[in-house]
């Protein structure tokens, strides 16, 4: 109710500004002619974009607002959508009056062309320029992309001999790790064991056939000290007993 | 009536009415004059308050645009300000409110010159309180320190833009219009939050 007495109190006020009467403005009056017009054309687009308004805000308090209550995040949710909605509005308009501008300038440049000498006109002097512009820049986008495929081809080479330099050192190493297992391995056989054993026995049963010399010696009660051969077998024990340990 | 309604009156000829809500005074009157000293071809009326409901025995013209002041360093300015906001009628709030924290920086004076420093440490509260606020009202926010007059120069220049805007006196351009575009930029920001 309060909406349809604005609506027509709006329209009213509207009618009135459209007549062009002088409107009782409270502040201060321009002296010079142009100055009022300046301001009957001003307050004429303003009440224009007011009355707009209004008539928006009685198109929306048209619309019935969903009286359930909503939580808060489907609210949110909803005004977002909204929002989007604004959003798809207002770029479809932009779009349109794109298209709509385009084709008015082609037209008028239509209407132009068919006027005007083609051989002498500054438009045509212009088409030229941009035109060889356009040349020149398709010349430098060509040129630049030979420039980029040469750099590819480069770096290509460049990371296939990375990877083969990569892949020769892991043989270098994986050679040598196999190197150090077999030493390693070699050290732990049991050949090698065997023949330590081997060599332990023979030291020790030399070491007992040296001590039954000794004994069969100082047992005869000779005078080995005066003998040399005799002084090295009985003098040779301590030699031996350092070896194995 | 104790709720204020964007279109329940007809506009003034040629003229513009901002309302300021905060609790500084001192700052709300140095803004208007500021704002007043703006070169406009409408007439703009400033009316302040500290807070709504506005008395309804006075007989003001229609309000295009409604500024809430926050004061960064008082929790008292924000509660005053989420109590007012109660008593605005929800169609306000197609792009005719707008908030305004200030008290975002001072500035130390020294003998050569002067340089910021910023004291985010001192707010009482945090910036994001007020960030989500006008996030849920769907409302712009502006920053601004009031107290330095440069910066006030230039806010008040805005906000005279805006109201003209808002007032319908910009042709082709509305207020939803305007919200819709200076919104776009503050949403991702907030995601985060």
């Amino acid at each position: 109710m309060e909406t349809q007495s604005e609506e027509q109190a709006a329209a009213e006020a509207a009618d009135s500004r459209g007549e062009g009467e002088p409107p009782q403005v409270a502040g201060p009056q321009a002296a010079r002619p142009e100055d009022r017009m300046a301001l009957l054309l001003r307050v004429r687009a303003q009440t224009k974009q007011q009355l707009l308004e209004y008539k928006s805000m009685v198109d929306a308090n048209e619309e019935k607002t969903p009286e359930q209550i909503m939580q808060e995040k489907q609210i949110e949710a909803k005004i977002e959508e909204l929002e989007k909605e604004i959003e798809e509005a207002k770029i479809a308009f932009e779009m349109k009056k794109l298209a709509l501008d385009r084709m008015q300038l082609s037209s008028a440049l239509k209407k132009h062309m068919e006027k005007i000498n083609t051989k002498t006109s500054v438009l045509m002097d212009n088409m030229k320029q941009i035109l060889s512009l356009n040349k020149s820049v398709m010349k430098s986008q060509q040129e630049t992309r030979d420039l980029e495929d040469k750099l590819l081809d480069v770096r290509k080479k460049r990371l296939q001999l990375k990877q083969a330099s990569e892949r020769k050192l892991l043989e270098i190493q994986t050679e040598k790790n196999k190197q150090k297992d077999d030493l390693g391995s070699m050290e732990n056989s049991g050949k090698i064991k065997t023949i330590q054993q081997n060599l332990e026995m023979e030291i020790q049963i030399t070491t007992v056939i040296q001590h039954v010399f000794q004994n069969l010696i100082l047992g005869s009660k000779a005078n080995w000290a005066e003998d040399s051969a005799l002084k090295e077998t009985v003098l040779q024990l301590e030699k031996n007993l350092t070896m194995i340990q | 009536m104790s709720v204020l309604r964007p279109l329940d009156k007809l506009p003034g000829l040629n003229t513009a009415t901002i309302l300021l809500v905060g609790t500084e005074d001192a700052l709300l009157q140095q803004l208007a004059e500021a704002m007043l000293k703006e070169d406009c071809t409408s007439e703009l009326k400033v009316h302040l308050a500290k807070s709504l409901p506005l008395p309804s025995n006075v007989n003001r013209p229609r309000i295009d645009l409604i500024v809430f002041v926050v004061n960064l360093h008082s929790k008292h300015s924000l509660r005053n300000v989420e109590e007012s906001l109660h008593h605005v009628d929800a169609t306000f709030f197609l792009g005719k409110v707008s908030f305004l924290a200030t008290g975002v920086m001072k500035v130390e004076i020294t003998g050569r010159g002067f340089f910021a420093a910023g004291q985010e440490s001192h707010c009482s509260i945090h910036r994001n309180t007020v960030m989500k606020l006008a996030h849920t009202y769907r409302s712009p926010l502006l920053f601004c320190d009031l107290e330095i007059e440069d910066f006030r120069a230039a806010m008040a220049q805005r906000l005279v833009r805006m109201l003209q805007i808002c007032a319908g006196h910009v042709p082709s351009v509305s207020a939803l219009n305007l919200l819709s575009l200076l919104q776009s930029s503050e949403n991702p920001s907030l995601e985060d939050l």
